[in-house]
This record gives C-alpha cells, sequence and structure tokens, in this order.
C-alpha cells in the first residue's frame, strides 16, 4: 500500500555490519555486553565494547515467526508458556543454540536496569544460569513522574557502581572524553529521530507506523555512532521530502490513530491492512521513549548523571498520570481521532494501566480507545480475525464521530 | 488468667482465617487508622510509627471478577484478588495504602488503586530491586523516611521516634516467637498443623504486636495436647499462602506442611531489625537499621540477588527433615516462573523430590491439585530414606 522509505536499504546494511561485528567480536578482542533497552549503549561504546540487545534481536526472530518453535524450546527446559515472548524466544537461542542468525556467542558480561520491567532482570538471571556470565543490575527504583533528589542521588550512584564493575570484569576503562564525544553523536542523532517523529504530525502523515517501528534499530542499538549520525539523517531528510511533496503513506487518509504499545513483530501487516480502509498510525507511545520527552539532550559536562537522570525517569519507569500525560499531548499534536491500545500479555507495565488510560483519556479529552488483546512476539496470542473485526468496528464509530 | 494454650490457638486460628475482619475491628475498637501493605518489604514498624495499625492484606482466593474491569487477565491472580476485595468496598476500613514495586502485576494494581482512589491516600515506596549494596540500604532509609513525611500529612500524625522505636522492639519480638514456633514444630516439638500455622502467621500481620505476642507465648508455654500431624512432610514454597481452607485441602491429600519457603513465613520472620548487623553505627539509626534488615532477609524472586532463596529452601527442608517441596505459584506470577526450572534443579541435586503447583488461590476447582498431590504424597512414600520422621 504504501512506498517503503529508501533509507531502509540503509538500514539492513547497518543490522548486517552489526551483527558481522558481533559474531567478530571474540576474535577482534571486543568485549561484548548483552543490555536491556533501558541501559545506555553510549556507556559502553565509549568503553570501546560492543553493546547487543537480546530485545532487539527477540524482536527480530518474532518478525521471522520463529517466537514459537525457541519458545518451545525454554518450555521444555521448564520455563512457563506465560512468560513474555520475548523471553521465551531468547532462552531458546540460548538453550538450544540456534537462532535467525545463527547461534548466539556468549557475552563478555551482561547488565540490565530495573527501568522497564521485573521481567528483564529475571530473564538475564536465567541466561546468567544458563551460560555462566557475569550479570549486574543497575537499580533504578520506580518514580512518580521524574527521577529527582535521593533516587536520582541513588541511580547515579548505581550507574557509576555498574562502570566500575564493568571495568573490573573487562579490564577496559572508562574513558570521559571519549564518553563526551559519543554523547554528543547521541545527541545529534537523537534531535534527528525527534525531527522525524514530529514530522509524522503532518497532514497527511508521510510514514507508517510500520516505517517508524522497522526503523527503531538504530535508536536501540547505535546511539553515539557515526553510522547512527548518517542514518537518523538519512531517514529524517527522507521523511521531510515525502511532507514537503505532500506525500501520503496511506492514500485518503481518514483516520489518524495512536498505537499504545509495542507492536505485533510478527505481523507489522495488520498496519498495512488497516491502511486499506484510510487507517494510518500517525504516532505511538512506544517510540516515544526514545523521543524527547524520555530520552533529551545529554548533558555533556557530567554525562554519567544525565544519564542515570534518563535511566531513572525511564518511559516504564513512571507513573500512570505521567503515563497519561504523554497521550494526551500526542492525542492533540497529531491530531488523533481514536487510540488502539495493543494489550501485550507479554509486556505488564506497559499494557496493565491501559484500561485506566483508556477511561482518563475519553472523560478528560473526550478521545475513544479500543483495547486490543495480543502479543509482541507471539502469534499464538494474537487472534487476528477478532482483532480486524475489533478495529473494523472501532473504524465504524470513528467515522460516526466525523 | 492467660489463655490455655488450646484458646490461644483457637484466637489465633480465628483471626488468620479472616484478617479483614480483625483489622476492621481493631479499626472500631482503638479508633487508629489502618494502613494496608501487600508485600513483606514493607516494614510495618513504619506505619506503626504513627500510631496507626498495618495490615498485610490477604489474598483471600475468592472470585476476581470485578477487578477484570479496570486490569487484565494476565495480571497475576493474587493481585487481582486484592484489588477485587477493594473494588468491593471489603478494605473501605482502611486510611491508606502502601505499595513497593514487588512485581510488575502489583505495580499495575497500585495504578488502579491510584487512579481510583480506593483508599483516601496511597503510596508507591520507590523500593530498590538490589538488596546487597550500603548504597541501597542508605537509600531505602532516606526513602522511608520521604514517605513517613507524606504519611504524616495524609494521617496527620507524624512519626515518632519513641514510637518507632517500640515498634521495632514490638514486632522483633513477634517474629522472634514465630521463628521460635516454627523451628519447634520443624523438630516435632509442638503438635500444630500446617494450616494452623498458616493461619497464625496470618494473625501475625494484623494483630496487635503485643496481643499477637501474649497469645503465641500462651500457646508455646502451654502446647496443645495431641498426636503429632500425620503425613508426608513437606516444605511449602512460594510467595505467599494465605487462604487457610486452600491449605487444609492441601494437608488433605496426605501432605503435612512441616515447614515453609515462603515470603509470608520462614523468609519474614527472621527479620530482626537493629540486632548483630553490619554498618556500624549507622543503624542506630533507627530507619537505617529497618532499611538494612528488609533487604537483607532471604529474598523474594523479585529481587537482585535470589540465589540466597534457594540456599534458604534447602535449609528449610534439612531442618524440617521434608521429603520433598510443594512450590505454589500463582499463575502469571513472571519471577517465580523464571525461578522454577533453577530451583527444582537445585532441589533435585540435592536428591530432594519436589513438585509444582500453579493456581489463583482459590479453593474452589481444587480436584485436579487434589490428584497431583496424592501422586506427589504416594511417590514420597514409595522414595527410600523416608520414614516416619521425614528426610532426617
Amino acid at each position: 500500500m504504501s512506498a517503503r522509505l529508501e533509507a531502509t536499504e540503509n538500514l539492513k546494511s547497518l543490522i548486517k555490519k552489526y551483527y558481522n561485528d558481533l559474531y567478530g567480536a571474540e576474535k577482534e578482542g571486543i568485549p561484548t555486553a548483552w543490555l536491556n533497552v533501558g541501559v545506555p549503549c553510549e556507556i559502553f561504546y565509549a568503553m570501546d565494547m560492543f553493546p547487543f540487545y537480546p530485545e532487539n534481536y527477540a524482536a527480530a526472530a518474532g518478525s521471522m515467526k520463529l517466537t514459537p518453535q525457541l519458545s518451545a524450546v525454554a518450555e521444555a527446559r521448564g520455563f512457563s508458556a506465560d512468560l513474555c515472548s520475548y523471553v521465551r524466544t531468547a532462552l531458546g537461542t540460548v538453550i538450544a543454540g540456534e537462532g535467525p542468525y545463527g547461534p548466539l556467542p556468549r557475552p563478555t558480561v551482561q547488565v540490565s536496569a530495573m527501568n522497564s520491567c521485573i521481567m528483564i532482570m529475571i530473564w538475564w538471571r536465567a541466561v546468567e544460569r544458563e551460560w555462566d556470565v557475569p550479570t549486574f543490575v543497575v537499580d533504578t527504583p520506580l518514580v512518580e513522574k521524574e527521577s529527582t533528589g535521593i533516587n536520582l542521588d541513588y541511580v547515579n550512584s548505581e550507574v557509576r557502581r555498574m562502570v566500575a564493575w564493568v571495568e573490573e570484569k573487562t579490564g577496559r576503562k572508562m574513558d570521559l572524553d571519549r564518553l563526551k564525544e559519543v554523547v554528543r553523536l547521541s545527541n545529534e542523532g537523537k534531535d534527528l529521530w525527534a525531527e522525524t517523529l514530529d514530522l509524522r504530525r503532518a497532514h497527511p502523515c508521510p510514514i507508517t507506523a510500520a516505517d517508524i517501528f522497522t526503523h527503531m534499530f538504530p535508536m536501540v542499538a547505535l546511539r553515539g555512532t557515526p553510522e547512527f549520525v548518517e542514518h537518523l539523517r538519512l531517514l529524517r531528510d527522507e521523511v521531510k521530502d515525502r511532507v514537503e511533496r505532500g506525500f501520503a503513506a496511506v492514500p485518503e487518509e481518514r483516520y489518524r490513530l495512536l498505537w499504545d504499545n509495542l507492536p505485533p513483530w510478527y505481523d507489522l501487516r495488520l498496519f498495512s491492512d488497516l491502511a486499506k480502509q484510510g487507517a494510518n498510525f500517525v504516532i505511538d507511545t512506544y517510540t516515544q521513549a526514545w523521543g524527547p520527552r524520555y530520552m533529551g539532550e545529554i548533558d555533556t559536562v557530567d554525562p554519567l548523571r544525565s544519564l542515570a537522570g534518563y535511566m531513572g525517569s525511564g518511559f516504564l519507569n513512571v507513573q500512570v498520570e505521567k503515563r497519561y500525560e504523554l497521550l494526551e499531548e500526542l492525542v492533540d499534536l497529531y491530531d488523533v481521532d481514536g487510540v488502539v491500545f495493543h494489550s501485550d500479555r507479554s509486556c505488564k507495565p506497559f499494557s496493565l494501566v491501559q484500561v485506566e488510560l483508556r477511561r482518563m483519556l475519553q472523560d478528560r479529552v473526550g478521545v475513544p480507545g479500543l483495547i486490543l488483546e495480543g502479543d509482541h512476539n507471539d502469534p499464538n496470542l494474537l487472534d487476528r480475525g477478532r482483532a480486524m473485526s475489533q478495529l473494523d468496528s472501532f473504524l465504524e464509530l470513528l467515522e460516526g464521530r466525523k | 488468667m492467660p489463655p490455655s494454650g488450646g484458646e490461644a490457638l483457637a484466637r489465633l486460628r480465628e483471626v488468620g482465617e479472616d484478617p479483614r475482619a480483625e483489622a476492621r475491628a481493631l479499626r472500631d475498637r482503638t479508633g487508629a487508622a489502618v494502613v494496608g501493605y501487600f508485600d513483606l518489604y514493607l516494614p510495618e514498624e513504619m506505619v506503626m510509627a504513627h500510631g496507626a495499625l498495618p495490615f498485610r492484606v490477604p489474598v483471600d482466593g475468592r472470585d476476581a471478577a470485578r477487578s477484570s474491569e479496570f486490569i487484565q487477565g494476565f495480571a497475576c491472580p493474587a493481585a487481582r484478588d486484592i484489588l477485587d476485595q477493594a473494588l468491593r468496598g471489603e478494605l473501605d476500613f482502611m486510611e491508606g495504602a502502601l505499595f513497593t514495586r514487588y512485581c510488575d502485576s502489583l505495580r499495575g494494581v497500585f495504578s488502579v488503586w491510584d487512579a481510583e482512589n480506593l483508599t483516601p491516600f496511597v503510596e508507591l515506596v520507590r523500593y530498590p530491586t538490589v538488596t546487597d549494596t550500603e548504597e541501597a540500604v542508605e537509600y531505602l532509609a532516606a526513602e522511608l523516611r520521604e514517605v513517613s513525611g507524606r504519611m504524616a500529612e495524609s494521617l496527620s500524625v507524624p512519626a515518632n521516634d519513641r514510637r518507632l522505636a517500640e515498634a521495632i522492639d514490638a514486632c522483633n519480638r513477634k517474629r522472634g516467637l514465630v521463628r521460635e514456633l516454627a523451628l519447634l514444630r520443624m523438630g516435632g516439638g509442638i503438635s500444630i498443623s500446617g494450616a494452623d500455622y498458616l493461619a497464625i502467621l496470618n494473625a501475625g500481620t494484623v494483630m496487635l504486636p503485643d496481643e499477637f505476642t501474649s497469645l503465641l507465648s500462651a500457646l508455646l508455654g502451654d502446647p496443645p495436647a495431641g498426636a503429632q500431624p500425620t503425613g508426608v512432610p513437606i516444605i511449602l514454597s512460594g510467595v505467599t499462602f494465605d487462604n487457610i481452607q486452600l491449605a487444609r485441602l492441601l494437608e488433605g491429600t496426605g501432605l503435612h506442611i512441616k515447614g515453609d519457603d515462603l515470603s509470608s513465613g520462614s523468609r519474614w520472620y527472621g527479620i530482626q531489625v537493629g540486632s548483630g548487623v553490619a554498618g556500624g553505627g549507622k543503624d542506630a539509626n533507627p530507619w537505617v537499621a529497618l532499611a538494612r534488615a528488609y533487604l537483607t532477609k532471604p529474598p523474594c524472586s523479585v529481587k537482585e540477588p535470589s540465589s540466597p532463596r534457594a540456599d534458604h529452601l534447602l535449609e528449610q527442608v534439612n531442618k524440617a527433615g521434608a521429603a520433598g517441596v510443594v512450590l505454589y505459584r500463582s499463575k502469571f506470577c513472571d519471577s517465580e516462573q523464571v525461578e522454577w526450572p533453577y530451583l527444582r534443579d537445585r532441589l533435585e541435586e540435592e536428591g530432594i523430590p519436589v513438585t509444582l503447583v500453579e493456581g489463583e488461590h482459590r479453593a474452589a476447582g481444587f480436584e485436579q491439585t487434589r490428584t497431583r498431590l496424592e501422586a506427589f504424597r504416594e511417590a514420597l512414600e514409595d522414595e527410600d530414606g523416608y520414614g516416619e520422621g521425614g528426610r532426617g
């Protein structure tokens, strides 16, 4: 339905190089760190390490529809079928020694932060037990809206404790000047990301939700590298050009929707199927986690404390009112007609506030929402027919409000 | 005149079977505010320092249909159960509620609780997950003081150092006595069923500590006569197990809960605030002492590190001479789901049989579980090395 972004070719080569680097790291003597998305890769690039994100890898496996078979391996080991589908996917890879790009090399260290879910910590713990990998948890206690005061001091001390631990385990040293340079590149690329997200406000919207979800990889794994900035500039320029040309990612755009939560990686076609009815998800909450509201400019004077602030105030580390504020702001900025809350069985922190958020949105600004049951990686947990029927009814409701 | 051991047990059993009724009655009797909490990382002493009544809201195992209007069904049933009690108005006597970041399901319940104003005040203690650093102890101490400051405004009663010191003493005493009871039971020195023991644990987190302590002292001083409970001795492992009716059904399969590895049991009663802990002079500050004691107790699987939990479980098996372990897990309990293969392997390495029971804390629909537990009991009975006294 929609034209593919040309920047996608560059993205493919970035991903290819990234995995080549991962598989070549041991030979090159480069220590690898498995991180969750709440741990900034900037710190690890500054330490000349290779940061790897199993969540990203699991999503890739999910998009290739490998989750059911990898999950079966994890379940045979005794892990519950009710666990997060990322976890089942990744543990299946670890146990079976197979995955979308072949067996994963064992990391030198693992670091997780508590700023998204408990699941991350226990996932890393399971890998630690399977592979005997040194593992560190950065504590980031939940906050109401923002990490400040004693909480920020604590998270800051946690980040420094982590750096000292990584130095000890890998022999690599944190070079503050190098970190400042990495942070400068990270800030530059994130500005371009923010601009790209902002360009989605255009009528018609220049890209689809599938486009933006596909291009998240550099935001997660490459921040602070020159190729990150280069790619984000390519993406921004292309999207900007589309806006200037009045290009509609969804021809005859009629319904401007907001997607809340992770997407079903195995079924991004859901978005193009809806596009046939003139519906486009012009904005989403998930990519905002890397946007300026949650991952803004890093202070180059004291980058570690600044990064600690973003970790402590992370998108899933805040409470319902803050989550609502974002929704209301996005609904207004992007001229949203309705919100689809993907009730993602594999992401409790994202999902378990959605019933309240939907009610708040309806009560306070009169924007309707649909709770859509599904899962970000396990196709067996999405009833496609039922979902499309619910979405059709939702579009009818929106039509009635036009 | 102090009650007899039998009378004390009857009273503790009565309270433990319906702790909510006791909390309401206490509020009516004393006029003090009741502040509910939901996991055993929350120091109840902090509530008592404000002259309020701490009440650990138990999972009562009834239908949680009402909560489905507010939270999805893949939240843990224990968390949904608690939310349901509040939505049904059964916790309307509570002045406040204190959550910690125990798990992602309880966090979701906090969001609903907060948005729906289910109690006049509600607080999320910004609790550490890492438990083994000095930084975490100092941070938690500071956080507890901040929460206490906000509670002072809500309850119109500031925390008072004298009351805090008294609360610490009273809670140390009561937990110490529970520990004494548990050790006595594990050593076969007192004849009390597992269901009654679990009821006593429930009673211990709702009754006034002095009243609880005097009843427990009476029970320990004048144990009820009678034969030792029959049944194959097991350790019950998990998070909480508050439904006494369910405990009776479990023991009705011929298993005897001789000891436990529960957050509301042996991972709780060992907490002794401010005694024999590291940290030197800092622990003269009661908030630091509280933080240290609660962070360093045998951990739940939601904390880091969690490996001491397995050692603790093995220790309980050995102390009780248990023939095996029953691990009770709430459906959708993420951390226990990940912990299971590890605990299973650790136990099996030691030659200790273990079975997993997953459920929703309900007595209703026990039939399938009964069949499995009876099969487990039969397997234990067939085990070499298991005799009258269990493993030993």
